[in-house]
């Protein structure tokens, strides 16, 4: 049965009276600036929805929020947490500029790894962290992303992992590069062994993690509007001397050009997870159990 | 006046208030469930959105999908008509919070009203007369004294009740005890809460409401009354205004006290205050209905205020454009409620005619009557002269109804409407076995 067509009256509207009302918010409470529509939200409202915008830009998210908003209740168990970057290259302020950022995060290090349930389904689970350089991939995230694809390798567990970083960390030169093929082939021998790897690119994922890990995944989805790229715009147009498209390296221009698979918006995340580990475990049970 | 309004509802009350909107210049965002995707309301409104499944829970009470549903569609205000979201305190707090306009009452005036202790209170601080009764009660034997003072029957009540859960009829002391712990343990599983008060039982009795409309000047006025005492199950099957019970001295003095309280609680919206009317022809306040009703029409063709379009007024500052004065309550309006009674497609749809007769609907042909909401499918109003005139002019309208594919209950209505205590005016609670 089709919709009925009718004619539209073409009434002036009504005078008098308001015309919108304003956004009300608790006294003093702060707000956060979109920069896709410039509407200010109250902080309350843009975490009750995800820290997404009613405009639907998706505004970066801490590690342990992601993890939070993720997984089922407590089911979280973090590994690895005595692996840390030292300053091997002694090179001038890292030291300092860890210990600043490492109190301001409130993070050890540029990624969070561990065991997880999403919607009932056992993964394993690694969250970089924006707030920490930037999610920049120094000796002590490539260990742990390395070792968590071994854990999840020796127990038979799927691996999901959110990707967000400027790429590899300068600070620790050749080291931090060597972690793309450390991390390479540790993914490559969890893929040899049958198992499932989900890669979420969020905002910005480039350089050296876009070259390694966060490409390699079966199933690469990407956030709505998330820059996903290897080197940026600007160097790229100063090298070619051509000027790039619009939407270039946004997460839906690199889906029409076939790099990721999928664009998954943050509120349907944890069920669109949730279902493909659930098909890859054979559609019915939780996984594995020996955690 | 808001150039967009999002209706988060279905049904012929969709329709009703699309209809409002189109008059007003309003353009209408209308949502529905993927049940609905081919409704009457959805090719109505100038856009919609289809917001979850079949189930209510996902689609028509589904808070964050409707608000997100307004935002995209860049509606100002969203009318909730009755029913799913219309009473929901946290729902118009949402809509604040996104800088939408809900119309109806502000969130904290529906937590205010909603509470039957502190409403009982406040109804009677307002100068209305309240039902007899007692505070939560501690112990059987607390309940036992209060009784007796109050006098048999007396009805035993959850504080937190609603939905007749919790609820004893008590005619003797003997039963007192036994129906203690059995309200209370009902109360207990179905609220959180155990405690119980104790009511005077007022039998017979009719049920009859007061319309009222104010705004956020101070204004507030009385739109007459309505009879809904025809009713099965607690479900209202004929309204009309105004009640054959009620003198025209009844009637005034009534009217006042419901606009002097609702001034007093501040009140601002459409609003329903409910009484029982004894067989003594005392009122006793029950409840007050913070939102539209089913039933609002019969006002409308009386009074000739358009309920829905002041509504819309109102949630936008403007003040109401009448006084009590203008408000003329000549002549009789009856509305007879028309229920699916089966699933079924709609084959054949005639609508009846003629002068003072009102169909509203949400049928079409080829239209589904699916089992996920409510049975009504529409309401058949006329308004006449005298309440004899429109008692004819009903039952000749109804015969003329015919709807096929869907099965109704238009045969039980007529029946209903050529019931002798029906005709007469002479009818309670009891015509339809409450009680």
């Amino acid at each position: 049965m089709a919709l009925i067509h009718f004619l539209k009256p073409k009434n002036q509207l009504e005078e008098g009276g308001r015309t919108a009302a304003p956004v009300q918010r608790d006294d003093g409470e702060p707000e956060k600036n979109c920069p896709n529509c410039h509407r200010d939200t109250p902080l309350s409202r843009l975490w009750s929805e995800l820290l997404v915008c009613q405009c639907g830009y998706h505004f970066r998210m801490k590690a342990r929020q992601r993890v939070l908003m993720l997984t089922d209740g407590g089911s979280f168990e973090e590994l690895f947490t005595d692996v840390k970057s030292g300053d091997p290259l002694e090179f001038p302020g890292y030291e300092e500029k860890l210990a600043t950022v490492r109190a301001a995060s409130g993070e050890e290090e540029a990624v969070l790894c561990g065991t997880a349930r999403i919607d009932g389904q056992r993964c394993c689970l690694f969250v970089m962290e924006p707030y920490f350089m930037m999610g920049s991939m120094g000796s002590a995230v490539g260990e742990k992303i390395t070792r968590l694809f071994e854990y999840a390798a020796a127990r038979r567990l799927s691996v999901v992992g959110f990707t967000v970083s400027g790429g590899a960390r300068m600070q620790e030169g050749l080291l931090s590069l060597m972690q793309m093929a450390k991390t390479s082939a540790a993914v490559k021998r969890h893929s040899d062994a049958g198992l499932l790897y989900i890669a979420v690119l969020t905002d910005p994922t480039t350089g050296g993690v876009t070259a390694s890990f966060a490409m390699e995944a079966d199933i690469i989805l990407a956030e709505p509007g998330a820059t996903v790229g290897f080197a940026g715009a600007r160097v790229i147009e100063q090298t070619t001397r051509k000027s790039l498209p619009k939407e270039f390296q946004k997460a839906e221009f690199v889906l029409a050009h076939g790099f990721v698979d999928s664009i998954a918006p943050r509120s349907g995340q944890r069920k669109t997870l949730s279902a493909l580990l659930k098909i890859h475990n054979g559609g019915h049970h939780h996984g594995p159990d020996a955690l | 006046m808001f150039s967009k309004i999002l209706i988060a509802n279905r049904g012929e009350i969709a329709v009703r208030i699309i209809r409002a909107c189109k008059e007003m210049g309003v353009a209408t965002v209308a949502v529905c469930s993927a049940a609905d995707k081919n409704a009457l309301h959805v090719a109505l409104a100038d856009q919609s959105c289809c917001i979850g499944g079949a189930e209510a829970a996902e689609s028509y009470l589904n808070e964050k999908q409707i608000i997100s549903a307004a935002l995209l569609t860049g509606a100002q205000a969203i009318h909730p008509g009755y029913g799913f979201l219309s009473e929901n305190a946290h729902f118009a707090r949402l809509c604040q919070k996104n800088g939408l306009v809900f119309i109806g009452p502000a969130p904290e005036d529906m937590e205010r009203l909603g509470d039957k202790a502190r409403l009982k209170e406040l109804a009677e601080a307002c100068g209305l007369p309240v039902i007899p009764g007692t505070k939560a009660l501690q112990s059987p034997e607390e309940a036992k004294e209060a009784a007796a003072a109050l006098g048999y029957p007396v009805m035993l009540k959850a504080c937190a009740g609603g939905g007749g859960r919790g609820i004893r009829l008590i005619k003797a002391p003997e039963e007192l005890a036994e129906a203690y712990g059995q309200a209370a343990a009902e109360a207990l599983a179905s609220f959180g809460d155990g405690s119980v008060y104790l009511e005077k039982y007022i039998f017979p009795a009719r049920h009859v409401e007061w319309q009222v409309m104010a705004d956020e000047h101070g204004h507030a006025v009385c739109l007459g009354d309505r009879d809904c005492s025809l009713q099965r199950r607690h479900q209202k099957l004929v309204e009309e205004t105004p009640s054959p019970a009620v003198t025209e001295e009844m009637r005034r003095s009534l009217m006042e006290k419901a606009v002097a309280a609702v001034k007093k609680m501040g009140y601002v919206g459409a609003g329903t205050l409910e009484f029982l009317l004894d067989g003594e022809s005392r009122f006793w306040f029950m409840e007050m209905n913070v939102r539209l009703q089913v039933e609002h029409c019969v006002t409308e063709m009386l009074t000739g205020f358009d309920v829905v379009k002041w509504q819309i007024r109102i949630a936008a500052g403007i003040p109401l454009g009448f006084s009590q004065e203008d408000v003329s309550l000549a002549g009789s309006a009856i509305e007879c409620r028309i229920n699916a009674v089966g699933c079924g497609t709609l084959s054949m749809l005639h609508v009846p005619g003629g002068p003072f007769v009102r169909f509203d609907t949400c049928l079409v042909r080829g239209m589904a009557v699916s089992p996920y909401y409510d049975a009504l499918v529409g309401k058949l109003i006329v308004q006449a002269k005298t309440r004899e005139e429109a008692v004819r002019k009903l039952r000749a309208a109804l015969c003329e109804l015919v709807i096929e594919g869907i099965p109704t209950n238009r045969e039980e209505q007529l029946r209903l409407l050529e019931d002798e205590r029906f005709a007469s005016g002479r009818y309670d609670l009891t015509l339809m076995g409450n009680g």
